[in-house]
């Protein structure tokens, strides 16, 4: 490219072309744009943007993007849900007991003894209508939603 | 009752991305641990169903380590599909369950 440059140019100055046709001539060439590198995909890419219009979302998605530039993408089975919340309900009493004394230290007063069976589907069937999104002052996003 | 489906793989990428290094990654073939978990879980499910009868007979309150014991094997099955991608201050982690 600087050779076909320096050619027009050494025409030019041995008056073979005229300026307006150096001018032209270089405009020509038109340096083709450098090559952009493709981002690295992201492995979230193709990760739905919201929650699903119909059928039966198999996924809990958390997004978190901070202003930072920080990222955190977490894709949980539903499925997992449940049998998490099913799981609570056979833990023995001791056990159960002490699990919500420490729950209840940390700040979170949840008594998993009342959570029923029943209560669990109802949890899951709430899931996957629902859809949190926090935007803050500083630009940070966290999303939650089921599809 | 679905069928419980044990992970297959474990995958774990730590990547750094201010340097040229490539990382480190980790790929765990929990399958080859199937035989091993089989046998292991067989043998906790014989040692709690004796447990959970012997306090069903003598009157315990909770005789259910035997449901407790299949539910969490249970809960490991549903970890398949889970993936968290974390970037945060030029580090890169992922960890995905096959």
């Amino acid at each position: 490219m600087n050779e076909d440059r320096k050619r027009i140019l050494d025409m030019l100055a041995e008056g073979k072309i005229t300026s307006d046709q150096a001018e032209m001539l270089i405009d020509s060439l038109g340096a083709p744009a450098e090559p952009v590198p493709a981002p690295a995909p992201s492995p979230s890419a193709g990760w739905p943007s919201g929650p699903s219009a119909g059928g039966t979302p198999k996924f809990m998605y958390v997004k978190v993007r901070s202003s930072g530039k920080d990222t955190v993408d977490v894709k949980i089975p539903l499925a997992l849900l449940r049998a998490g919340l099913k799981l609570t309900s056979l833990i023995p009493p001791q056990a159960m007991e002490q699990i919500n004394e420490s729950m209840a230290a940390s700040g979170m007063s949840i008594d998993f003894n009342n959570l029923k069976p029943e209560d669990i589907e109802e949890v899951i069937e709430s899931l996957r209508e629902m859809e949190v999104n926090i935007v803050s002052t500083d630009g940070d996003n966290v999303r939650v939603f089921c599809a | 009752m679905n069928a419980v489906l044990w992970p297959l793989a474990i995958d774990v990428r730590v990547r750094e991305r201010t340097t040229d290094k490539r990382g480190v990654r980790i790929w765990f073939p929990f399958f080859v641990l199937w035989p091993l978990l089989l046998l292991l879980v067989a043998l906790v499910l014989v040692v709690s169903a004796i447990v959970d009868l012997a306090l069903l007979l003598s009157g315990g309150r909770y005789h259910r380590y035997t449901l407790l014991v299949l539910s969490s094997m249970r809960l490991l099955s549903q970890t398949r599909g889970t993936h968290a991608h974390i970037d945060s201050d030029g580090s890169l982690v992922d960890v995905d369950i096959y």
